[in-house]
């Protein structure tokens, strides 16, 4: 099954590249110039990109029979066409104008006249005026005295035929096949005019419940997230993200501080960094690659460094219960950066149960902000203390010998060996 | 699995048709009826735009494909002056789309008529611009650059005499190719930080002055051994190998200078960066 596969594959490509072949090879110019084959190439491109509004005739709907457009009220105002140098404004006048009333198009045009359908002046005609022609191509082989706008249609200059003034079309192309044009030729081969707007359905509120379980997914979307990246971090950068996760432990206040000043100084670095490339000439070359860098260096800062507090926190809880005698399987870091996102994951899981209850809601979710700030600031400032995880000076890891008294080895486990409860006694004292 | 690759897939596709829903395509030409001089502007804020001479019997003609959330297409032909404004400006709404960049990739291709005389003036936002002035008659340029990547060319000899050419550049990497067959009498270069590569090759046919006002970075000067070149040089920071050249007081001179039958006169002003010389073979 897989060579009849491929081989239909191969056809398929065949099949979707031999007509733009094709279609090159009519693309010759008599002029033989270089540049204007390429001008030529551009339009086919142009073509392939807009959907092939070449083969709109084809698309488009049949045209509805000739016919004048009734005026319209005195109510609504005329479309003057005297002026089609701003062709973007004329398309949001005519789309206001060519709205359907009763189930029809009236409209007036200033000093000229309307068409439904297909349209043509005669090669021995002069139509003094300017001309609108809705849903029809206009076919020119007499004179024209003034402007041609046309809406889903062509306009086709046959030899002899004369337009004065400027051709706009909304929606079609213009074919000059021998013909004069007095003036500017302006094409939008894809228009909207005649599409009535839908009224934009007012959404009906979400409904509480709703509210809620929009909330917790993308809580949980977030946390997974997070969870996953931990995940990742603690197999490939282990000793790093636990000399982190120690510094924001042991040196809580002081990653805090340089968390805090990190993110004030974020731009100024920024900017000297740019500076700095810029005045030595070859590291211009450079820019691009250090904003991309330097942006990247904050952001794994600060998810690395909110990881690491999370790692932190599951860290100290576990502690604390295998001092107390529970029976934990696998105190590890994955266990811990699950059970530290778990917990900073139900401040956001109170906001999306409560989130909609007024003023608690509000508090719920500026409580949630807060403490996700100054956890993720300790983060980043533990982050930057251990140099990423590189130096231990803050993380509390420099013990000196007489520290290790028996009560300290005997609370921390040492190689996953569990701490056992002491007998006799009720609770260990801080530091577990 | 597969069901839900394909799935993936197909929403990845049918994004990307969405997106690409808002690129309009725009052509505005006018037919040559017999013009002697055109007066054009040209100001494209975005993208990718090729300029080049096209027929004979269009005065001009501008393809492109825009953003129409964003930008508004210019075509305005003032027959009182023979003057004719094209381009792309911006519209100040859409606010800011995180897609893809392909997907809005805009693109414009430019043609002046062989036949008028043509007064250009090009500004140029972010764009990536390849610009063949070569087979037109041009008789004044002017090409203001931003942020943009551009390559202006003369790869045929200029059919009017120029007048001047003036370039001016923010942040950009410019090169112009050709300048010996762009007949300019005066060519002016103003950059503020960048590149700027001056390929002076062509055929020359009279003599031209040219000033290079460089305030931060690389001027490459690709010089012709057929005319006499004589460089003045007035910089701060910046380094400049002669290669070759004389020094005669403040200037350098090509070896054989005082007897060559046309003169290229370059001064060079540059604060910090390097001026580097090339030979054309």
């Amino acid at each position: 099954m897989r060579a009849p596969s491929r081989v239909l594959a191969v056809a398929a490509l065949f099949g979707l590249l031999a007509p733009r072949v094709a279609s090159a090879g009519t693309l010759s110019d008599p002029t033989g110039s270089h540049a204007v084959e390429l001008v030529h190439g551009f339009w086919s491109v142009v073509a392939d990109v807009a959907g092939q509004p070449g083969d709109a005739d084809d698309q488009q709907a049949p045209h509805p029979p000739p016919q004048a457009i009734p005026p319209g009220s005195k109510n609504e105002p005329p479309v003057a066409l005297d002026e089609l140098s701003k062709p973007t404004a004329i398309e949001t006048r005519l789309r206001e104008a060519l709205r359907r009333h009763d189930g029809g198009i009236r409209v007036t045009v200033t000093n000229g006249a309307a068409r439904m359908g297909d349209f043509s002046i005669g090669s021995n005609e002069t139509v003094p005026g300017h001309l609108l022609v809705v849903q029809g191509t206009a076919d020119i082989y007499g004179k024209l005295l003034g402007n041609l706008v046309t809406v889903e249609g062509d306009v086709v200059i046959h030899p002899g035929g004369v337009v004065s003034g400027d051709i706009l079309t909304l929606g079609g192309e213009v074919r000059d096949e021998g013909g004069e044009i007095g003036g500017e030729v302006r094409t939008f081969r894809t228009s909207n005019v005649l599409e009535t707007p839908l009224p934009a359905a007012a959404a009906p509120p979400p409904s509480a419940i709703e509210t809620v379980f929009r909330r917790m997914a993308g809580v949980l979307g977030v946390f997974l997230t997070l969870g996953a990246l931990g995940f990742g971090l603690v197999m490939f950068g282990r000793s790093n993200l636990e000399v982190v996760s120690d510094t924001v432990s042991h040196s809580f206040g002081r990653a805090f501080a340089t968390g805090l000043l990190g993110q004030l100084l974020l731009l100024p670095t920024f900017g000297m960094l740019v500076v700095g490339l810029i005045l030595s000439v070859v590291g211009i070359v450079l820019l691009p690659f250090a904003v991309v860098v330097y942006a990247l260096l904050v952001i794994v800062g600060a998810v690395g460094g909110y990881l690491a507090v999370a790692h932190a926190m599951g860290e100290t809880y576990t502690r604390r219960r295998l001092a107390l005698g529970a029976m934990i399987g696998s105190p590890n870091s994955y266990r811990y950066l699950l059970v530290g996102l778990g917990a900073l994951a139900a401040f956001w899981a109170a906001w999306s149960i409560f989130g909609w209850v007024p003023v608690a809601g509000d508090l719920i979710r500026g409580a949630a902000i807060l403490v996700t700030w100054l956890l993720a600031t300790a983060g980043f400032g533990a982050a930057l203390l251990s140099r990423a995880g590189v130096r231990e000076n803050f993380a509390g890891r420099l013990l000196p010998p007489e520290a290790l008294t028996d009560e300290y080895l005997w609370a921390t486990p040492q190689f996953g060996v569990t701490a056992a409860k002491r007998p006799g006694s009720r609770t260990p004292t801080r530091g577990l | 699995m597969r069901r839900a690759m394909l799935s993936i897939l197909a929403l990845l596709l049918g994004a990307s048709g969405a997106a690409a829903q808002t690129m309009r395509p725009f052509s505005t030409y006018r037919q040559w009826h017999g013009e002697t001089r055109l007066d054009a502007r040209l100001d494209y804020a975005a993208g990718a735009l090729r300029l080049a001479a096209g027929r004979p019997a269009e005065l001009y003609r501008m393809d492109v494909l825009y953003d129409g959330d964003r930008y508004l297409p210019v075509s305005e032909f003032d027959a009182a002056r023979g003057g004719v404004g094209l381009g792309l400006r911006a519209s100040g709404q859409g606010g800011l789309r995180v897609v893809s960049r392909k997907e809005l990739r805009q693109t414009a291709s430019v043609t002046f008529s062989p036949r008028s005389d043509l007064a250009l003036a090009v500004t140029l936002g972010a764009v990536d611009g390849d610009l063949e002035l070569g087979g037109l008659r041009l008789t004044d340029l002017k090409l203001e650059a931003g942020a943009s990547r551009a390559t202006v060319r003369f790869s045929q000899p200029n059919a009017a005499r120029c007048r001047a050419a003036t370039l001016t550049s923010g942040a950009a990497e410019l090169s112009v190719l050709g300048l010996g067959n762009s007949r300019c009498d005066r060519i002016t270069f103003e950059g503020g930080v960048g590149r700027v590569t001056l390929d002076f090759g062509g055929a020359w046919t009279s003599s031209s002055r040219v000033a290079v006002r460089m305030a931060l970075g690389e001027v490459a000067l690709r010089l012709p051994r057929t005319v006499g070149v004589r460089i003045t040089l007035d910089k701060f920071l910046a380094s400049f190998e002669p290669q070759g050249m004389v020094r005669r007081g403040t200037s350098y001179l090509s070896p054989g200078y005082d007897q060559a039958a046309r003169h290229l006169d370059i001064d060079v002003t540059t604060a910090v960066g390097g001026v580097t010389v090339d030979w054309l073979e």
